[in-house]
């Protein structure tokens, strides 16, 4: 584990997919979506409870993780058992289900609050990061790693995919010049271990599907 | 320890992922809202008439509809086996190999961006002697189509897509309008029921290419119907009866409306086609319905437009979102706007083509009418026919190697037929492209159109070829679009980033 205060790899990518300013969402909910179910699946997959193979994920322990979200990702896995492929997985927890697990579990520990914005149509209810600098937190995590050319390790490998992989690298990756890039890169061919590397690729998929079939 | 209280019997996910999906309706007002039917009534076939002096319209959309519904046997068969289906050149990558499909997919860009532009020209012909009538401003055709432009490609980069229930009652508004005018012309004084636009003779005679390629253009669209194949609620049965549902409606509602049309504008439908164009479909019905029904009728022509506009214009942003992430154009349009999921770069290159060409057309002065909306309609009409030929051929040779999971008639039977009477079909099209475009023999037009598509047909096969060699990750993947694991997004790019240091 790295020295800084790293949170789980959902909590990361939710923290990182919110404006270090305003505190406003960077991606649309359905995008969202596909991030937190994919870093929902990749926790379970650190915490050694599934493979992800073949497109299909198998569950390796079925014991809780003793964090709420990535067990109740665990729970509705065990009790659908016939349900194997990790798109479906994806599309589904991407309904709403992975952002709420983790809107709640940021809420616990206070880093993000809720906030309702009253507007033409009623009131939206969002959840956002309690302090700018927090949201700022993992890019500049990675990008300091990246820029004194020390290794990530593998939940920031994962988080630096899914950065690429829904979009966000647009907005946190911009400032990295080509040197950091490619070591960046070069990292994520080389550590980054053959079933998140696998996940990670169904999830930038699921993405282009989403907006080809018009739903991103 | 579970956090969910409650543990249902049935299961959440297969709940939960059928409660997006689309049913037959939808699928079917999907395709049709593509397919405008007022701009193909009262825009597409009075001016055809026009220019090709040709009347049996009708019998050609039936004859169109027949040939396509027997190719779409086929092709909502084959969307269930493979990626990405909706985009034309997928399949004629799996079927008739990587090579001619990106020729494929660079044939198609040029096809729908003809159809878009098209647009642009016939709201800016149809609306400027509407706004003279209506307000007494007398404005350029390229003006107003400058503004329809402008506000296409705001829509467009931000991805606004026109509310489903919006675009749903202007379709059902147009077809009742289509309906109601043509019922209109039944009772017209002038009405005597002509045999010419069901002449089935002239489907052989002289000019018959030219009218399957004007019908043809009344059909584009259709093919969309298999972008749903994994939306549906069950895609062995929405997305082929929406399909067939479509075609058949477009058939029997465009055929009905160009033969009333034709049958109430008395003895010389051709010279009235002439001098009136658009205004014919509406003045043989205005005794009949008065001022009012017209001015409604020229409303929703005019909203018809513009919505054929924005979705053409998103068909065409994703194609290139999708051949962006497959690497076989510039990455760069593989990008999104991360806050909208706007395939922005696309977007934009479509503007910016859309722009040119009404700028050209303004500065040489050429018809905005008969050289913009019909010459680039039915040209983008040729063009969607030979890729449908190829896509044909495509099924036939992929079921042939992938027999698996589908009867004789669905792999081959229907998918032989069909690829003959499209071959004719092809044919007949480019050897009447002349009566089509209704200019002599060997002139410019007739050259340029079908040269423009072989080029990039050639040139998108030679590309393929050097990525063969250069670039066998991304040739790999082609025709799989973003819907594949081996697509190349930021991430797969980042993997890629070795072979290939132009990524940025």
């Amino acid at each position: 584990m790295t020295a800084s205060a790293q949170l789980p790899l959902a909590d990361d990518l939710f923290l990182t997919a919110h404006d270090t300013v305003k505190g406003k969402c960077l991606l649309s909910p359905a995008t969202l979506g596909l991030g937190m179910a994919s870093a929902l699946i990749g926790e379970l997959v650190l915490w050694r409870r599934v493979d992800v193979v073949d497109g299909k994920i198998q569950i390796i322990d079925d014991r809780p993780t003793g964090d709420p979200a990535a067990t109740a990702v665990l729970d509705q896995l065990l009790r659908e058992g016939h349900h194997r492929a990790v798109r479906d997985w994806i599309s589904f927890l991407a309904t709403g289900v992975a952002t709420d697990l983790v809107e709640r579990r940021l809420a616990r520990s206070a880093l993000v609050q809720r906030q309702e914005k009253r507007g033409l149509f009623g009131a939206k209810v969002s959840f956002v990061p309690s302090d700018s600098m927090i949201a700022g937190w993992p890019a500049t995590r990675i990008r300091t790693f990246i820029g004194r050319g020390e290794l990530l390790d593998i939940p920031d490998l994962v988080l630096a995919g899914l950065i690429l992989a829904t979009g966000l690298d647009q907005h946190v990756f911009f400032t990295l010049e080509a040197r950091g890039r490619g070591q960046l890169f070069d990292q994520l061919k080389r550590r980054l271990p053959a079933m998140l590397l696998e996940l990670v690729g169904q999830a930038e998929a699921a993405v282009g599907d989403a907006v080809m079939a018009r739903r991103a | 320890m579970s956090s969910t209280a409650t543990k249902p019997p049935q299961s959440q996910l297969s709940t939960a992922l059928a409660r997006d999906r689309l049913g037959v309706a939808a699928v079917v007002f999907f395709v049709m809202s593509a397919a405008a039917p007022l701009t193909v009534v009262a825009g597409v076939v009075p001016t055809g008439i026009a220019v090709t002096e040709l009347t049996s319209i009708s019998i050609a959309f039936v004859a169109v509809a027949v040939v396509l519904a027997i190719f779409a046997v086929g092709y909502v068969a084959m969307a269930r086996h493979i990626a990405n289906a909706g985009a034309f050149y997928a399949y004629i990558s799996q079927g008739l190999g990587r090579p001619v499909g990106v020729g494929a997919s660079w044939v198609a860009l040029l096809a729908y961006n003809m159809f878009q532009i098209a647009a642009y020209g016939g709201f800016g012909a149809i609306a400027s002697p509407l706004f003279d009538k209506w307000f007494g401003l007398d404005i350029q055709w390229w003006v107003l189509a400058l503004v329809v432009w402008a506000l296409t490609a705001v829509l467009g980069v931000r991805d606004v897509a026109v509310n489903g229930k919006v675009l749903a009652t202007l379709l059902v508004a147009e077809i009742i309008v289509v309906v109601v005018f043509s019922i209109a012309d039944l009772f017209s004084p002038n009405f005597q029921a002509s045999s010419a636009p069901i002449d089935v003779s002239s489907l052989a005679g002289a000019g018959s290419g030219a009218l399957l390629a004007m019908a043809i253009t009344g059909f584009v669209g259709f093919e969309q119907s298999v972008v749903f194949s994994e939306e549906s609620r069950d895609p062995r049965r929405t997305v082929p009866r929406a399909t067939y549902i479509a075609i058949s409606l477009i058939a029997v509602l465009y055929g009905f409306a160009a033969w009333a049309m034709i049958s109430a504008a008395g003895d010389d439908v051709i010279g009235r086609a002439g001098t009136e164009g658009p205004d014919l479909f509406f003045n043989v019905a205005s005794d009949q319905l008065g001022g009012r029904a017209v001015d409604l009728g020229y409303a929703l022509f005019l909203t018809s437009l513009i919505a054929a506009m924005i979705s053409f214009h998103n068909i065409i942003a994703r194609y290139m979102f999708s051949l962006g992430r497959e690497g076989v154009l510039p990455r760069a349009f593989g990008r999104t706007v991360p806050g909208t999921g706007a395939p922005k770069n696309g977007s934009l290159i479509q503007s910016a083509l859309g722009l040119t060409v009404i700028v050209i057309y303004a500065v040489a002065g050429w018809d905005p009418l008969v050289n913009l909306f019909f010459w680039g309609g039915s040209g983008g009409g040729i063009g969607v026919l030979l890729l449908i030929t190829l896509t044909s051929f495509a099924v036939i040779n992929y079921f042939v190697r992938n027999p698996a999971g589908e009867d004789f008639w669905h792999r081959l039977g229907a998918p032989v037929l069909g690829s003959l009477a499209l071959v004719v079909m092809s044919y007949l099209a480019l050897s009447n492209i002349a009566t089509l475009f209704g200019v002599e023999e060997g002139s410019k037009p007739t050259w340029v159109v079908p040269l423009a598509f072989a080029v990039l047909l050639v040139a998108g096969i030679a590309w393929a070829l050097i990525l063969r060699s250069s670039n066998p990750q991304v040739y790999a993947g082609i025709g799989l679009g973003a819907r594949s694991a081996s697509s190349v997004g930021g991430f797969s790019a980042a993997l890629a980033s070795t072979d290939d240091k132009d990524n940025q």
